[in-house]
């Protein structure tokens, strides 16, 4: 099944993703955000080529939302830039938050209002066109499973159906980037997994780049092809799943391993500085 | 500013979905229609008394605009004042509340078009209000003779005023995420901006020796909507007038505006 309203041609490969940087779905470089004399992120550098799927790892207070925020706009970094698909977070705001589905930690939505009036809602703010928005919405609605709830206020909604919803307002545009913080949250083992279907069937038949942040682990394993470590705010480790586990090492021992690490190293860090 | 629009017409159906927006019209209709009622018979026993007693130069003088109609909208004009921020003061607070706000702020809209969005569903509701005054005076153009040009120059203040007030109402609900403190912080502002300005500059100037006619006072008296309102209720339609009503408003929509997007920085 082919997704509506897209623009141009993907351009994959690895060619692309190595050469100029327009063609990476995100770039991010040197970012980073200073609330006071603490550092939220710390001078934060990675790319994300099309089409790939990338688990955002850490423990709570790592980065991962701040990150995220930055990367969709919600706030500005103090330092440093990020690219979505081209275009500047900053300097061509708009344009790169047309490309960004966005799926915060508590999903935005208006209690009183039904998810199909939500989506449809969502979709005019997003810009899809006024021709295909119908269908758009419908699309959206079909993929999360929420037809059957379409005409009920989104207050009467489970916690399931509602994460399902706030899924559906960032796929609806068909977005190039798709950045979920912590979609499977505060949900039951059932659902957790009916998510996670999701995520993966978006990733395999959508072709969409998704950046998602979640402190479980055997989420990474199960739908990210690679995984990215925050830790106090920077970035411990960056490697595809398959390396690490032709490593011999599961992707809890590698970040146990990697977080104690890290921990060690700041205390002495911060011992020495009082020192 | 495709998006404003958008936004508005969510802004108004949830409104109407909420009892705020029908407790607040059923107020406003019972409350116009107690007040229209009292002005009625009060007009009528005047001219009663006046008639008794052959004071036939008053009874002369006795007009439908000027003794019934233009108090009856300056009345409902303060109880505006008391409704209004019930029905602003969840524009901008419940998406914050709700979250909503990283759903705005993350899609490809500008804050102007989130603003104007805003005020205009604010404006809207506050047409139905002015809407529901007209229907009174309509009644009196049925069995007298009021006067078209004045009627309508009271009615078009009560609308302006209702705007400038909502543009008051999306600025003090974008300080917040309570509705409660929004309204409380609507309700001050509209009273200090409304009626409370000219009373303030007295009492603070009273030792000073200066008089009413002193340029501040004159400035404070300008930037008060009550004097507007009055000569715009007496069928003074001035463009000076006007453009008080037009830059009170701009000037609060700005300030939402930096709110909003300061709220970005911190």
């Amino acid at each position: 099944m082919g997704w509506v309203e897209v623009k141009e041609p993907e351009i994959r490969g690895r060619d692309s993703a190595e050469t100029s940087s327009p063609t990476l779905a995100i770039e991010v470089k040197g970012l980073s955000k200073r609330y006071g004399d603490s550092f939220a992120v710390r001078d934060l550098s990675f790319q994300v080529g099309p089409g790939e799927v990338v688990g955002f790892l850490g423990p709570n207070g790592a980065g991962k939302t701040t990150t995220m925020r930055m990367l969709t706009g919600f706030i500005p970094p103090t330092d440093g830039y990020a690219r979505i698909a081209g275009a500047d977070i900053f300097d061509d705001g708009l344009e790169a938050r047309r490309a960004i589905g966005y799926l915060p930690e508590i999903p935005p939505l208006y209690p009183e209002m039904t998810p199909r009036s939500y989506i449809d809602f969502v979709a005019r703010l997003k810009d899809v066109p006024r021709s295909k928005r119908k269908e758009s919405v419908e699309r959206a609605l079909s993929r999360c499973g929420l037809q059957d709830v379409a005409r009920r206020e989104i207050r009467q909604l489970s916690k399931g159906y509602r994460q399902r919803v706030g899924l559906a307002q960032a796929i609806v545009h068909d977005p190039k980037v798709l950045v979920l913080d912590e979609p499977t949250v505060g949900l039951d083992p059932i659902q957790i997994l009916e998510i996670r279907a999701l995520i993966s069937d978006l990733a395999a038949t959508g072709g969409q780049t998704i950046l998602l942040s979640t402190h479980i682990l055997a989420e990474v394993e199960a739908i990210c092809q690679r995984a990215i470590l925050l830790n106090h705010g920077s970035k411990v480790l960056d490697q595809p799943l398959s390396e690490m586990v032709s490593s011999g090492a599961s992707l809890e021992e590698v970040f146990t391993k990697v977080m104690t690490r890290e921990d060690h190293e700041t205390s002495e860090a911060g011992a020495g500085a009082v020192a | 500013m495709r998006h404003t629009g958008t936004i508005a017409m969510r802004e108004l159906r949830s409104l109407f979905i909420s009892p705020v927006a029908y407790i607040v019209l059923t107020l406003w209709s019972v409350i116009a229609g107690t007040f229209f009622l009292a002005s009625l018979i009060g007009f009528q026993e005047r001219l009663i008394q006046l008639k008794q007693f052959q004071m036939l130069q008053q009874i002369e003088q006795m007009n439908l605009n000027d003794n019934l109609i233009e108090p009856f909208i300056g009345s409902m004009w303060v109880i505006l004042l008391f409704l209004l921020p019930a029905v602003t003061m969840g524009l901008v607070s419940t998406e914050k509340a709700n979250g909503t706000d990283e759903l705005l702020l993350t899609s490809p809209i500008s804050i102007w078009e989130i603003v104007l969005g805003k005020f205009l569903a604010g404006a809207g509701f506050v047409t139905v209000m002015s809407l529901i005054i007209a229907f009174f005076p309509a009644i009196l153009f049925a069995y007298g003779e009021p006067e078209v040009g004045k009627t309508l120059s009271g009615l078009l203040s009560l609308l302006l005023v209702s705007m400038t007030y909502v543009a008051v109402g999306v600025f003090a609900s974008s300080l917040t995420r309570n509705q409660l403190i929004a309204f409380i912080l609507t309700f001050v502002l509209l009273l200090i901006l409304g009626m409370m300005l000219p009373f303030i500059v007295e009492i603070s100037m009273a030792g000073s020796g200066m008089g009413r006619d002193s340029a501040i006072s004159q400035v404070v008296n300008w930037m008060s909507t009550g004097s507007h309102v009055e000569r715009m209720l007496k069928g003074l339609i001035d463009t000076a007038d006007l453009a008080y009503f037009v830059l009170a408003s701009a000037v609060f929509l700005v300030l939402s505006k930096t709110v909003i997007e300061s709220a970005r920085w911190r």
